[in-house]
């Protein structure tokens, strides 16, 4: 692949997307990877020889995907309006969250994960609570009243929302905690974990979607996710930071060697090592660190906390 | 080049009243040597590749590698493949590309001339059912079945899409002749059938011993037959 003009750069040569090209430099394609490293790495003479090119791209794959689990850092991020039912769908390419926030009047506020349940699968019961069953055997669900609840605002939230029990009600602080004049007994101080004000949510992996509580509804929210950066299967598109470029080189003569008999322990060893000091110093090198950056930090230290 | 061959054979054969060949045994044998040489050309390359990996070989001119590639690459054709149906592509042959293929090195697909793996019928099924090697119009794959190929992805299915880079066999060699002067015919090379060996001119001996051998076969001599392998043992020994 020939290096891009400036002209292909800033303007993709006069094609739409005039963006195409914009930050490309950073990056090498997995195109790339897989031929530098047939040309380079495997062959006669080499420690690698007579593997499969499949193999090759697999480990390839393999790398880039570990490598978007942590070390990128290359953050999506999704905007969608959560409707009345809920719930967010999960992105096609998502993989883990970072983040989730939901936006409002220009602010953005950091939701907190919710650590009781809020989403369920209801069997369908008789009276004497044994299940109904479909003509192939298989058991009727229904809506549960946990999701009908918290659907239509009245499950109460231990978060200190509008959902709270307590939103809205007097209290009085006496020796630094707080006191409701309803409830029996008394709420001994202020549960930090889940004193948050906005609306909270759980992810339920399996079924694919975020749930959220009631708070919620016809709400914008933001999620911030990693992918695998496997980019929808489009081989073309797939690309790793130049800073990671050996790593992926390391990586995939590790996973050949360590995988092939007859190939001597220190051999393997020299490759794993290799491998995990590459992405040491990879991880290193695109965390930033530099004087002015430092600096700023440390500028920090002079600020008198009141 | 096949001339002095032949020539080199009657005198060797006619030295002690051994026997005669016609130019059809000749010519018949002579295709047989050259075959059974170029195979070895692949078994040489890759002993010296052997012996590249073993650290035994040298650069420059003491490089054998080299000269046996080259002399591989002489019978090199990169040529279209006629489609069949859809994603299935005939193999090189004579009817499609116009040479036989012995081996095929390079099979490059669509206009960004992405190179396909071979993979066995063995793999395919998997590879094509796994997320991260199925074949794509990137990285494709082809498999081989009689005179065909299949290329995956299917996308790659029209006409003029694939091309492959292959070692065709040598033509076959024939001393042709015009009229028969006193019983012996004179070599015409004139003639539209006529075809030199394909073969570097460093093969001459081997080409000629090796026809002994079958010559001496021929005529039930045995002192041909065990003088011509020596003489190629010694050759092949000295090659090493």
């Amino acid at each position: 692949m020939a290096y891009l003009t400036q002209y292909q750069y800033y303007e993709n040569a006069g094609n739409l997307p005039e963006d195409e090209n914009w930050g490309s430099y950073q990056y090498v394609s997995l195109k790339d990877i897989v031929t530098n490293y047939l040309l380079m790495y495997a062959g006669n003479h080499s420690l690698v020889n007579n593997e499969e090119r499949y193999k090759i791209l697999f480990h390839a794959k393999r790398a880039v995907q570990e490598l978007n689990y942590d070390a990128f850092k290359e953050v999506k991020v999704l905007q969608l309006n959560v409707c009345e039912d809920l719930r967010f769908i999960l992105p096609s390419d998502y993989v883990n969250w970072i983040r989730l926030s939901y936006y409002a009047n220009g602010i953005i506020r950091p939701m907190v994960e919710n650590i009781q349940v809020n989403s369920a699968v209801a069997y369908q019961q008789n009276a004497d609570c044994s299940f109904l069953y479909d003509v192939d055997g298989n058991v009727l669900t229904e809506q549960s009243d946990l999701d009908y609840d918290r659907i239509i605002g009245q499950k109460p939230s231990i978060y200190l929302n509008r959902l709270s029990p307590y939103d809205g009600l007097l209290g009085y602080e006496y020796g630094g905690n707080w006191y409701f004049a309803v409830d029996i007994g008394a709420r001994y101080g202020l549960n930090t974990e889940t004193a948050n004000t906005n609306p909270t949510f759980r992810i339920d992996k399996k079924a694919g979607v975020i749930n959220f509580d009631s708070t919620m509804a016809n709400q914008s929210c933001i999620l911030e996710y990693i992918s695998d950066g496997m980019e929808g299967g489009d081989d073309s598109e797939i690309t790793v930071n130049k800073l990671f470029e050996d790593y992926v080189y390391a990586y995939i003569s590790y996973a050949l060697l360590d995988s092939k008999l007859g190939v001597q322990e220190y051999v393997v060893n020299r490759a794993r090592r290799k491998k995990s000091s590459l992405l040491r110093n990879a991880k290193i090198r695109l965390s930033n660190i530099h004087p002015g950056r430092l600096l700023q930090n440390l500028r920090g230290r002079d600020k008198w906390i009141k | 080049m096949i001339n002095e061959v032949r020539n080199t054979v009657l005198a060797i054969l006619n030295k002690n009243n051994y026997g005669y060949i016609s130019p059809a045994d000749f010519n018949l044998f002579a295709e047989q040597a050259q075959l059974d040489i170029f195979e070895d050309y692949f078994y040489a390359y890759n002993y010296q590749v052997n012996k590249e990996n073993a650290r035994q070989s040298g650069t420059g001119y003491a490089d054998l590698k080299k000269g046996y590639e080259e002399v591989i690459d002489l019978f090199s054709i990169t040529d279209t493949l006629t489609q069949d149906a859809a994603n299935v592509f005939f193999m090189p042959s004579q009817l499609t590309t116009g040479s036989d293929y012995y081996f095929i090195n390079k099979v490059l697909c669509g206009t960004g001339l992405n190179e396909a793996e071979r993979v066995g019928h063995s793999k395919i099924t998997l590879l094509s059912q796994s997320l991260l090697t199925a074949p794509s119009s990137l990285y494709p794959a082809y498999t081989t079945e009689s005179s065909l190929m299949t290329i995956y992805p299917d996308t790659y299915s029209t006409a003029g899409d694939v091309t492959c880079q292959y070692i065709r066999y040598p033509y076959t060699p024939k001393w042709t002749y015009i009229n028969i002067t006193g019983g012996e015919p004179v070599f015409d090379q004139s003639q539209p059938d006529y075809q030199d060996f394909e073969l570097p001119i460093d093969d001459q001996t081997d080409l000629t011993m090796k026809i002994l051998q079958y010559a001496g076969l021929s005529i039930r001599e045995e002192a041909i037959v065990g003088y011509s392998a020596q003489q190629e043992q010694v050759e092949n020994a000295n090659e090493k």
